[in-house]
């Protein structure tokens, strides 16, 4: 089953960056997702959904699947992010 | 339903009459569209005025009233605005902080620097409090802040941090005057500046000195999880790279590379501005705040500002503001001089 690693990043707390005490990050199976959502994933990867400018401390997701070509991420602002992936994350301290 | 609307409005029309879907589910489409239709109208305003304000800024903040303060409640969903609340009496201590402290950030911005609120010209400074559930978060969405209550493990509620009020009605102005965009260079000066004026404001409350004050980001909203990692504060603007911040950040402009999230780029133009008012001694917002505040609102949009050109404008407005008080342009070149950015290395890198 394909699986869609998510990693929340920014924010006003700077989640995720370069020496961050923060990190927040989850897991989906594609098939777990309604099929709206589905087809929401497939057209973040495929660069169909527009991407509104960053609005400042707004969180960005980072979602990684793996494919027959090899992994591949993209970086996308909070709005188009639909909730199940972002509520699939979890914020941990390290 | 989040910030940005990534479904047309007349699908949410036609979802909220489809007999069949069930009520909650229509009733939720019906409720986004009209919200949708009203954050639209005041994207589009806000907009407008972005553009009218720069134009005839003096005229209109002559004439402008003070700004309206409104605070909605999200009910712990991300739907916005959510519902009005009627004023700091009604209960709710997050209402009651939001309201206060906006108060307070708008007669900051007007006694110290003589802004009528975010855009200069009255806007209404508008707040969503229990944003999303236990959101950790705070934002400024391009025309209102939102707060979350924070997970109460690593954040608390963020109305609690007055500096973090500060910090996202700055991003307000800022996106009224240099329009900063939010990437590179830009991107880490527009979050200094949310920092800068948020400390100041919090220094300005409390009464202090650059001495006195502790010169931290969001130590009121730090959580107890947090708290016994010994973690104090987001950031530290007079120690960026502390191990007691949640997010430690470079000192040196040279540590900056292109695409670095903006709250690390940060770091050095804010250790710049501490060192600055450190320096010379005290109130920030007497002199240094000063000049940052001028470089902010008088030389027009610059959205991919550099870094070292920022600078050079505090010298340039140091030596028009203070040119009979050589300390504050001494302080402020040994601010720079701090993060790699002396007179001479900036003009290297230029
Ligand atoms: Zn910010």
């Amino acid at each position: 089953m394909e699986r869609l690693q998510i990693e929340r990043l920014g924010g006003l707390a700077g989640f995720g960056g370069p020496g961050s005490r923060i990190k927040s990050k989850g897991e989906v199976g594609m098939s777990d997702l309604s099929a709206a959502d589905q087809r929401a994933v497939a057209d973040l990867f495929d660069n169909k959904t527009p991407i509104p400018p960053p609005k400042p401390d707004a969180f960005r997701y980072r979602i990684t699947r793996q494919t027959a070509q090899g992994t591949q991420a993209i970086e996308v602002p909070e709005d188009v992010v639909p909730p199940a992936l972002r509520n699939s994350v979890k914020d941990t301290l390290e | 339903m989040c910030t940005c609307f990534i479904v047309p409005r007349d699908i949410l029309t036609k979802l909220s009459q489809d007999p069949r879907l069930p009520p909650d589910i229509r009733k939720a489409a019906a409720d986004t569209a009209r919200v949708a239709q009203e954050i639209r109208d005041l994207r589009i305003q806000a907009l407008r005025l972005t553009s009218i304000a720069t134009m005839i800024q003096a005229p209109v903040t002559a004439i402008a009233a003070a700004p309206a303060i409104t605070v909605f409640d999200c009910g712990h969903t991300q739907s916005l605005p959510g519902r009005p609340i009627s004023g700091p009496q009604a209960g709710d201590d997050s209402a009651k902080r939001a309201f206060d402290e906006t108060t307070q950030v708008a007669k900051f911005y007007k006694d110290v620097f003589g802004r009528n609120s975010i855009d200069n010209a009255g806007m209404t400074m508008m707040s969503s409090i229990h944003y999303g559930n236990r959101f950790n978060n705070a934002m400024w969405n391009g025309t209102q802040m939102l707060y979350g209550d924070g997970d109460n493990a690593i954040f608390v509620d963020f109305t609690l941090g007055n500096d973090v009020i500060g910090h996202e009605l700055t991003h307000g102005v800022t996106q009224h005057s240099l329009q900063l965009e939010y990437t590179d260079d830009a991107g880490g000066l527009n979050e200094s500046l949310s920092d800068c004026f948020g400390s100041m404001f919090r220094q300005w409350e409390k009464g202090q000195d650059a001495a006195a004050a502790d010169w931290l980001i969001g130590s009121d909203i730090i959580g107890p999880s947090a708290r016994d990692r010994n973690i104090t504060c987001l950031r530290d603007m007079a120690d960026p790279a502390g191990a007691h911040c949640l997010a430690p950040q470079p000192t040196q402009y040279s540590q900056i590379t292109p695409g670095m999230d903006p709250h690390y780029s940060s770091g050095p133009p804010n250790l710049a501005f501490y060192t600055a008012c450190k320096t010379l001694g005290g109130k920030s917002w007497e002199k240094i705040g000063q000049v940052w505040y001028r470089v902010m609102t008088t030389f027009g949009p610059s959205p991919r500002m550099k870094i070292p050109e920022f600078a050079n404008r505090t010298r340039q407005v140091a030596g028009q503001m203070f040119g009979g008080t050589p300390d504050v342009g001494d302080a402020i070149e040994q601010g720079w001089s701090a993060v790699g950015l002396s007179r001479s290395e900036g003009a290297a890198i230029a």
